[in-house]
């Protein structure tokens, strides 16, 4: 462990930020672009400060001024491209030490940033006195890939008619992408915010609105923010369109914002928020830290809740009426998380990202007691167990989260979390279902710590942290108390310490220090002479995500005279543990059995063993360990958990059990639940299942009608004729909730042929004939969703001769009435849209399974057009996981292709999101076993994605990684030819190994690679591979060829443009490691924001009307693929399959001609640097010049990041 | 005789009527003759004493229609000598001659026109039977119309109002209707189908990407609204016995219960609202500021 201690905040930075402007005076909804400026006032913390990084991504710089001279700066992104694509190497474990490697290089949290800027030497005097300087970055934005998403519906009318609006997103620290900054949790400013917005739309951004004043023309607005509390740049949000404003009427400095037409939606969704704030407000005693608050529902979301200082932006997918039932709770808790998040996220932010976990710890936390106060204690406990259980299956499965990595400071290489197949050291690059995780695990954590030391001390602790910020938050910058509104680990242990007075440090260090959960194996013996009840409990602490647990447990005991519970100790060697019992065993006494929470209840114990006085046993009953329990005992104790039990989790735990326990005794408990409405409605619709599979297990003996059906009939039927049910009356939720499950358990039930009974299925069909929603006061779109998913349920492989085709005429009976009732309900739907169009999900769904199991011909074509842009998300979504299903099971290359196009080209970021993690989930093929899909081309596809294709959003490029490992593993892929060179030369320890990299995973079925051979240099990470068939060294990971550097250089006429011509000739070495050699400069960002001022400047005088680009850009872009170079034509071939990346022939040509002499100069050029940096400005001043009148100045409109 | 009584229309009339209408005029046509005899003339051309007949016909229709109107002046319906002697008056005629012109000597006795029949009207439509007034209506107020006019036949059968059978018509309706109405759009529209071998089997509707997805998505259909509003009407008598064995259950399980508590009825802004309205100081609200004229560098 290695925290620092109470030195409080040390910035990476050799400044300090105070404050930031930022000032967008242009956005283009037609061109997609955005023009604005940033102003960065700092102190420089050190004498002669002379650089300057900042974070700036898909930008286009074209002016740099500090304290108004013009300053040279450089453009470095190493992780546009994180593997420089001539390598051949294709193996993930390469793949994520680069991109490790390329986002450190980056990371402000390390002082690094793509922008470097040089100070004018002019200013270095003033630097002595560490006097302000003033960092003016003027950029734009051309069709953003990442950061911003513009949503612009393609109909008649003006953009605010067509209700077009944009607004910023992304993944963890993003902001980089719509504006320069530093881009750091860590780093917090004051900020004045500018945007102008055409009249008709509301630009809606962080801090309070001043004021909004029209342009001169009167055509536009500018709103005017000022957030006054030091806020760090990833959690500046913006959104601007056409939304309708409604002020809270329960407080009127919140405003919600959506689009129009929604307004009533709004209205209703809206109404319950007050209470939320009033809830957190008085757990936390402490007032909303920011005087406003905003909220804008959007479309095309990128996540559904996003919390930003004083504003959330959501998808607007969950705005609802006052009829539709289930999305209710659902918004009210992303309004609950959002508003947790301003508290502890927002407002309070984290020093370093191995922090994440506190913060996300506390707001998952307080949002856990909200939905104990709202939902009950029932839905709390409930939904604890369900975090509890996802997180266990996710780290046994996946190997072990670790809440709070530390990196030791010399080894960089150290992982610590090595089963993964990527480094958890960054944010971005975590797979998003780990990041969910951590989450989950985060505010397990930090109920565990309550656990301990109680609620009361625990909300005193965030009292404590959230007064101590606002002090500093109203702090002028000078006094430096700004790092008090960080939050790290340490500060928040200490303050723990402080206010309970108790030691957490084996909790904290079993569980946040440490990956993995507890496994536990349970079971007992009851000694009837020595009346005690000898448990056992073992650990399995050696599979993968375990970890072995020493300390306490509880263990609570039911015996016939109460309740008890007991504490045992958990040590290293013993696993018996002898629990002396209250009771002696008796039967016939008629006497009530006490229960844990002091009721008292008849039984019958006719059940149980007459020997024994126990009821039940339960293991850490309280979820105060996070583990999973494997506890066997007798069926009957289950059975009597299930009915006397208070406790939902011990109920769920119960049927959970019983479901190996298909008896009639069984059947009779489940069914007693069922029936009794006091009973958590969730409990009930979980036996509604057990139920069904017991009776599928009991098959032979069922008797009686099936199961639930006569349940149903009662509780939902007519008294007079019951075959037909009630007309709809939703007013009792857990009836609902009850009505709408049961048809989907029982459509599960099956007879003696393996098909849902008819009686059943004839059941389901009138359950949708005679529905009747006429009288409702609530929508009925769920429930008919259900009654189709019970309708999908039902179905079982048709029966197939000689795989013929299927035609209507082979169709079963059955199977046409549930064919009409779905293409009945999907036709409705077109004229009558469902809530969130439920009903076509589940048709789609339904569908699917009709040509999974043989009935209707197998056609994705369906599928793919309500997968079209333009469907509703949930219809999008569903149809594509039929196409993923179609891909898996007819391994369809044509549909894996037209779903990885998909991922590259839809507009919705969170459609090319899902559908990798769609493919990862349900993969066409996966590494451990053969397939025709899998092959060379596929591969190269799918690196290019991740290695270039993703890089404007961080969460689909780890999607595409998790894809990629899902698909071939760490290691090289199978299908690849096998690597002409495989020798690795170590030069540091002069011998040649294996290549550790391609290195065959220990895996069944994975043919074996045969030994290659590579060459390790001595340098660090630089990795020589030689490849004999071009007679040339090739440069692998690290060390990438300077790939811009010869192309023609064109320089802007303003001054203070810089160039460096030098690599010119040599094809020198780029580092992609700005530390290493910091006077790189990447020539198509220079030109590229070149082009885009003379563009620009065109557009300006333009009106903004549809129209394409000017056409002499096009062609100049057109023109640059002509030559390819046939010299290696291997090589061409392959690159030219990155469609577009035209100018990467070029570089290509160059790259294999100076080969060889790279090699030579690779050492020269480093001390080259060294002594040139100081020359250096001179020549950038001279070359400007000498090349201003190039033609390629103009050359391209694309930045690299867009390359294809 | 009051001609004026019975206007136009003549040329439509049946045969009788004609008959009749030819006797009148043949009688006014000798009227003007022994009047131009008396005169003293001896012949006449036939032009002439049709002109005169004309004038004669005219003359006298005016009375009868001027007379006719003076007496539903006062209220009254049919006319009296006074009606008409006004309405010489008012033509200008001098009225005290015409005793003395009635006793002249010369004066030629004409026959009567034959009797001829009536123009028959046609029976009206008999149904029921036709009311008298009841005692307290004067006998001299209008009669009651034809029945045919007021009343109705009931013509259809007993309702069926076995529970049942109405759930199985309604159900088996709505089916009907909807699969009429998805099979006119199937037809009329683009179709996708589910088999390769028969395309009309079970049509679906081509899906067709919308501009604005979410707008159909999430707004309630008119059709929910609309019967939205109709339980609003009808919830008070509907809701009276299921409230009861709800609440039930919110007294024996308060904490599963909760999700039913916290849902406002009906997303209802509290009323406070209005009264604030004017003094929400909201900057969004704010109106927009006018550019502030700015010198020019």
């Amino acid at each position: 462990m290695n925290r620092k201690k109470d030195k409080g905040f040390e910035s990476p930075r050799p400044y300090k930020l105070t404050h930031q402007v930022v000032c967008i005076n242009n956005i283009n909804f037609q061109r997609k672009s955005v023009i604005g400026y940033v102003e960065l006032t700092i102190f420089p913390n050190v004498v002669n400060l002379n650089r300057i990084k900042l974070n700036s991504k898909q930008c286009r710089i074209y002016r740099v001024r500090v304290n108004d001279l013009e300053a040279p700066f450089i453009y470095n992104d190493p992780t546009l491209e994180v593997c420089h694509h001539e390598s051949k190497q294709r193996n993930l474990n390469y793949f994520s030490s680069a991109y490790t490697a390329a986002v450190s290089a980056v990371d402000p949290d390390a002082g690094n940033g793509e922008l470097s800027i040089k100070v004018p030497s002019e200013l270095w005097k003033q630097g002595d006195e560490l006097k302000v300087l003033k960092v003016y970055i003027e950029f734009s934005l051309d069709q953003p890939k990442g950061g911003l998403h513009f949503v612009v519906p393609d109909i008649e009318g003006s953009m605010a008619e067509r209700g077009a609006h944009v607004f910023s997103f992304g993944y963890q620290n993003s902001t980089r992408f719509w504006f320069p900054c530093v881009d750091s949790y860590s780093e917090l400013c004051t900020w004045k915010l500018e945007f102008t917005v055409d009249a008709s739309m509301v630009a809606v951004s962080c801090g309070d609105l001043v004021e909004t004043v029209y342009t001169h023309d009167m055509r536009k607005k500018t709103f005017h923010y000022m957030l006054p509390i030091p806020t760090a740049a990833p959690n500046i949000s913006l959104a601007v369109g056409p939304f309708e404003i409604l002020v809270d009427p329960y407080m009127h400095e919140v405003t919600h914002f959506c689009l129009p037409q929604l307004l009533p939606l709004l209205k209703h969704s809206m109404s319950y928020l007050h209470e939320i704030f009033e809830f957190y407000e008085e757990i936390l005693t402490c007032r909303y830290p920011y005087s406003c608050f905003k909220t804008v529902f959007v479309d095309d979301a990128y996540v559904e809740v996003s919390s930003n200082a004083s504003m959330s932006i959501f998808s607007t997918n969950m705005l609802h009426s006052g009829m539709i039932i289930d999305q209710t709770p659902m918004t009210r808790r992303c309004l609950a998380q959002a508003l947790a998040q301003q508290f502890f996220g927002c407002f309070i932010s984290r020093m370093s990202w191995s922090d994440e976990w506190v913060l996300k710890g506390i707001s998952g936390y307080i949002y856990g007691l909200y939905l104990k106060k709202t939902f009950g204690v029932n839905e709390y406990r409930h939904w604890i167990k369900e975090e509890l259980d996802k997180i266990v299956d996710y780290e046994l499965k996946m190997g072990g989260v670790l809440l709070h990595p530390t990196f030791t400071g010399g080894k960089e290489k150290e992982n610590p979390a090595p089963h993964l197949h990527f480094s958890i050291k960054h944010p971005h690059t975590l797979s998003w279902e780990y990041y969910k995780m951590f989450q989950c695990k985060a505010h397990l954590v930090m109920r565990l710590i309550e656990n301990r030391i109680s609620m009361e001390f625990m909300l005193q602790v965030f009292n404590k942290l959230l007064s101590l910020a606002s002090t500093a938050s109203s702090q002028k910058y000078q006094s430096h108390m700004w790092s008090q509104m960080l939050l790290s680990t340490s500060g928040f242990l200490k303050s723990i310490s402080n206010v309970s007075g108790k030691d957490i440090g084996p909790l904290i260090k079993q569980w946040v220090d440490q990956s993995g959960v507890v496994k536990f194996y349970g079971s007992f013996a009851f000694n009837r002479k020595r009346n005690v009840l000898e448990l056992e409990i073992r650990q399995d602490y050696t599979s993968s995500g375990t970890q072995k647990y020493v300390g306490p447990i509880k263990v609570t005991v039911q015996e016939l005279d109460g309740s008890f519970n007991h504490t045992l100790q958990i040590e290293e060697n013993s696993l018996k543990h002898d629990i002396p019992c209250h009771s002696k065993s008796r039967r016939n006494k008629k006497k009530k059995i006490p229960l844990m929470n002091g009721e008292e209840v008849d039984m019958d114990l006719s059940a149980m063993d007459a020997d024994s006085p126990l009821l039940w046993i339960r293991i850490d009953p309280d979820m105060s360990i996070l583990r999973k329990v494997e506890f066997e005992q007798a069926d009957f104790m289950w059975q009597y958990q299930l009915r006397y039990e208070r406790d939902v989790v011990a109920q769920e735990e119960a049927i959970s059990a019983l479901e190996k326990f298909p008896t009639a005794a069984s059947r009779l408990a489940l069914t007693d639940i069922l029936e009794q409405d006091q009973c958590f409605y969730k409990v009930r619709m979980q036996a509604c299942f057990c139920l069904a599979k017991i009776a599928n297990a009991m098959m032979s003996t069922w008797t009686g009608p099936p199961a639930m059906k006569s349940l149903f009939t009662r509780m939902f039927c007519c008294k007079s004729c019951p075959n037909i049910v009630k007309t709809n009356n939703f007013m009792n939720f857990q009836s609902y909730f009850l009505q709408k499950t049961m048809p989907v358990a029982m459509a599960l039930l099956r007879d003696v042929q393996n098909l849902c009974p008819k009686e059943v299925l004839n059941f389901i069909l009138d359950l949708i004939k005679y529905n009747d929603n006429r009288k409702n006061k609530f929508s009925d779109n769920y429930y008919r969703a259900e009654l189709i998913d019970a309708l999908t349920n039902s179905l079982t492989p048709a029966i197939s001769i000689n795989n013929e085709v299927r035609t209507v005429d082979s169709l079963n009976a059955d199977v046409r009435l549930i064919l009409e009732e779905i293409t009945r309900f999907l036709n409705m739907e077109k004229l009558l849209p469902s809530y969130r169009n439920t009903i076509t999900v589940s048709c789609l769904r339904a569908i699917r399974m009709l040509q999974k199991n043989g009935h209707i011909p197998s056609d994705p074509s369906l599928f793919k057009s309500y997968a079209e842009y333009g469907h509703f998300m949930d219809v999008r979504i569903a149809a594509l996981e039929a196409v993923v299903d179609y891909t898996r099971v007819e391994r369809s290359a044509d549909e894996f292709q037209w779903l990885l196009d998909m991922v590259q080209n839809d507009p919705t970021h969170y459609i090319r999101h899902k559908i990798l993690s769609m493919l990862a989930k349900n993969p066409p093929f996966t590494k451990a076993a053969e397939s025709s899909l899998c092959n060379e081309a596929l591969v190269d596809q799918l690196w290019k994605l991740m290695n270039s294709g993703t890089s404007h959003d961080w969460r689909l490029r780890c999607g595409a990684v998790n894809l990629y490992h899902t698909l071939f593993g760490l290691t090289r892929p199978s299908c690849l030819p096998l690597p002409e060179l495989g020798l690795v030369l170590n030069l540091k320890e002069k011998k040649a190994v294996l290549n550790p990299t391609i290195k065959p995973e220990q895996g069944p079925g994975g043919p074996e690679l045969p030994p290659a051979m590579v060459f390790t240099s001595s340098l660090e990470e630089e990795h020589v591979v030689m490849e004999p068939l071009l007679g040339g060294l090739a440069l692998v990971p690290g060390l990438g060829l300077k790939r811009k550097a010869e192309t023609p250089l064109g320089s802007p006429p303003e001054p203070g443009q810089i160039l460096q011509e030098e690599p010119m000739v040599k094809g020198a070495i780029k580092s992609r490691f700005p530390t290493q050699d910091e006077e790189d400069i990447d020539m198509d960002t220079v030109h590229d924001s070149q082009a885009f001022i003379y563009h620009h400047l065109n557009m300006l005088d333009r009106p903004s009307t549809p129209g394409k680009e000017p056409p002499t850009m096009e062609q100049t872009l057109m023109s640059m693929p002509a030559t390819p170079v046939p010299l290696f034509s291997k090589e061409s071939t392959s690159s030219s399959k990155h469609g577009g990346e035209h100018h990467h022939h070029h570089h290509h040509h160059h790259h294999h001609e100076h080969k060889k002499k790279k090699k030579k100069h690779k050492h020269k050029h480093k001390h080259k640097h060294k002594h040139d940096s100081k020359d250096k400005d001179k020549d950038k001043e001279r070359d400007s010049h000498a090349f201003s009148n190039s033609p390629a100045s103009g050359r391209s409109m694309r930045s690299p990041s867009l390359s294809d | 005789m009051l001609t004026g009584e019975r206007p136009g229309g003549n040329k439509t009339n049946t045969s009788p009527a004609e008959n009749y209408y030819l006797a009148r005029r043949r009688t006014l046509q000798v009227v003007v003759s022994s009047l131009l005899t008396e005169c003293g003339f001896e012949s006449a051309e036939k032009a002439a004493v049709e002109t005169l007949t004309e004038m004669m016909q005219s003359y006298i229709t005016e009375v009868g229609r001027c007379a006719k109107a003076n007496c539903e002046h006062t209220a009254r319906s049919t006319p009296t000598l006074s009606d008409v002697v006004i309405t010489l008056v008012e033509m200008g005629f001098n009225v005290d001659t015409l005793p003395v012109y009635a006793k002249r000597s010369q004066r030629m006795v004409i026959t009567a026109p034959p009797v001829t029949n009536a123009p028959v009207i046609p029976k009206s439509l008999v149904a029921g039977q036709k009311r008298t007034h009841p005692a307290y209506i004067p006998s001299h107020f209008p009669e009651f119309p034809d029945p045919h006019t007021y009343i109705k036949t009931p013509t259809f059968r007993e309702p069926v109002s076995e529970y049942q059978v109405v759930r199985e018509k309604a159900a088996s309706q709505r089916r009907d209707v909807e699969r009429a109405l998805t099979r006119f759009m199937a037809k009329t529209g683009e179709t996708q189908s589910l088999f390769k071998d028969d395309l009309t089997a079970f049509p679906l509707i081509a899906a067709r990407p919308s501009s604005i997805p979410y707008l159909s998505a999430l707004l309630p259909s008119e059709l929910e609204l609309q019967a939205l509003e109709e339980t609003d009407s009808s919830e008070q008598d509907d809701q009276t016995d299921t409230e009861n064995n709800h609440n039930n259950n919110i007294h024996d399980d308060p904490g599963a219960d909760k999700e039913n508590a916290v849902l406002p009825p009906g997303g209802v802004v509290p009323t406070v609202k209005n009264n604030e309205e004017n003094v929400i100081d909201n900057p969004y609200l704010r109106p927009v500021k006018k550019p502030k004229v700015r010198r020019k560098k």
